[in-house]
């Protein structure tokens, strides 16, 4: 049973692994977030790119929204806006709530660009408006053949229509620590759960057997909700121990209070110093292609 | 004595895996019917740029009138539709709503099509900053419906795999409908390429 189990997982992993190579093979990987300026094509020399990086640096630590800019040969099989909008997914510009990101993404062989623009920024820069920067700022010196003049131009033009924008500050560098939700969640019905059951299971029963008997209780309701045995059991032994000392605690100290938890599920932070990360903002489709 | 402690570990492990994760299925339905509904919002986005197109359209290529009737009256088609959450759960009103939104998809490209015999209509400033938004849209409504697509492959898994069938079945969770190819049949055959009435 064991081993049987064993072998068709291995074949599983096996054939998954396979047929997620047979995928990529076919689609134009997505390149993986280091900088602000991905340049896949050596267009631009490396003056321009930390010219360009230098100016998104500083716009995002003054305005909070992250701007990239990335270049690629080609997008082929995909059309410029399926591409666009996997590697939005993948790098996740902008900020979490905010969803304040923006790619210009070029395919230099293919004669094509977007403007893809975050959730949060459609009302900034509506498709109209990237559709006109394209058209009017960026394609007549893509014409000429001056690419970083050209991008430039459009990265200009749409931190121009951000500026205008009402966004609430960037972060200040010290880390943000917000306690995952539904974790806290779980930790509250941990405690109050304990507390009602040894509460109502018969006193002569013992601190020992009442303990044991809360901790069954609260591993059957934490394997219902949270679905996983290991958490079940986990649940259950510290019901045991919580309600093994619960006595003493309540003799020596106030409460439970000094159980609250502290945080440590904390979200990524936007971007730091040394290495550039999306933030976790979101797209939908926002913003327009075109072509020179 | 020692094929107990085996049989045991076997069991838990398999409780281990699975569960019955009535949390996951709320959140699961939960997402896709948010998936949901930002298909119906950017579908709704379409169906008000409709009107203002046909104006402007009307305004230079009068005489396509088959071609503007075709969109208006997928567009009150359209309109018509009583939409809510409910449709997942009720897969031929969620047929007939692809078929409408379809209709209204093919009544616009055709019009387009129609719009570059027109080099005056193609000029006016009005014209191309709708079709930038007409563009926009129909993205949006790709990349909506791929995500509900996903979201919806992976609530139905879960409705029909073991043992969480077991809680679905106990809630009334059933499996919910996924959008398909419009025009399969027109995909499967090859286009042919006639040259002879070429002006």
């Amino acid at each position: 049973m064991h081993s049987h189990l064993k072998i068709s997982l291995a074949a599983l992993c096996a054939m998954l692994i396979f047929a997620s190579f047979n995928v990529c093979a076919e689609l134009v990987a997505i390149p993986v977030l280091k900088t602000r300026v991905t340049d896949l094509t050596q267009t631009l020399t490396t003056e321009q790119q930390s010219q360009l990086e230098a100016k998104l640096t500083t716009f995002e630590q003054q305005k909070g929204s992250q701007i990239a800019v990335l270049i690629v040969p080609t997008t082929h099989p995909e059309d410029i806006a399926q591409y666009s909008i996997r590697v939005t997914d993948a790098w996740k510009l902008g900020r979490k709530k905010q969803d304040d990101g923006i790619l210009i993404l070029v395919a230099k062989n293919d004669h094509k660009m977007r403007i893809e623009v975050g959730r949060g920024l459609e009302g900034a820069i509506p498709d109209l408006y990237a559709k006109r920067i394209i058209a009017e700022n960026i394609a007549p010196l893509f014409k000429q053949g001056d690419m970083a003049g050209g991008i430039n131009a459009g990265v200009d033009k749409v931190i121009g229509l951000i500026s205008g924008e009402n966004l609430p500050p960037p972060p200040k560098q010290t880390g943000k620590h917000s306690a995952d939700n539904s974790f806290q969640n779980l930790m509250m019905l941990f405690f109050v759960g304990s507390i009602v059951c040894a509460r109502f299971l018969p006193r002569q029963l013992g601190r020992f057997f009442n303990a044991g008997a809360t901790a069954i209780i609260m591993g059957v309701i934490f394997w219902f909700i949270a679905g996983t045995l290991g958490l079940a059991i986990f649940a259950g032994v510290m019901a045991f121990i919580f309600n093994m000392v619960m006595p003493w605690l309540f003799s020596y100290s106030g409460g439970v209070g000094q159980y609250t938890n502290g945080g440590g599920f904390g979200g990524g932070s936007g971007s730091s110093n040394d290495s550039f990360s999306g933030g976790g903002g979101g797209f939908s489709g926002g913003g327009a292609s075109g072509d020179w | 004595m020692q094929k107990i402690y085996l049989k045991l570990l076997t069991v838990l492990l398999l409780l281990n895996l699975t569960g019955c994760g009535y949390n996951h299925f709320q959140s699961l339905d939960e997402e896709a019917k948010a998936s949901w509904s930002e298909v119906l919002n950017q579908y709704q986005r379409r169906a008000d740029l409709v009107p203002n197109l046909v104006n402007v359209v009307k305004g230079y290529a009068e005489h396509e009138k088959e071609v503007l009737t075709q969109v208006a009256d997928a567009r009150s088609k359209v309109g018509s539709m009583q939409v809510t959450a409910d449709v997942l759960n009720d897969p031929e009103a969620f047929a007939k709503f692809q078929a409408a939104q379809g209709q209204l998809t093919s009544a616009l490209s055709r019009l387009m099509a129609v719009s570059e015999n027109y080099p005056n209509l193609k000029a006016d400033q009005g014209f191309r900053d709708l079709q930038a938004q007409l563009e926009g849209t129909e993205n949006r409504i790709t990349v909506a419906r791929n995500r509900y697509i996903e979201t919806i492959k992976v609530y139905n898994v879960a409705v029909r795999s073991f043992p969480e069938n077991l809680t679905a079945m106990m809630f009334g969770y059933k499996t919910k409908p996924s959008f398909t190819v419009e025009n399969e049949k027109a995909i499967s055959v090859a286009p042919t390429v006639d040259f002879s009435n070429k002006k």
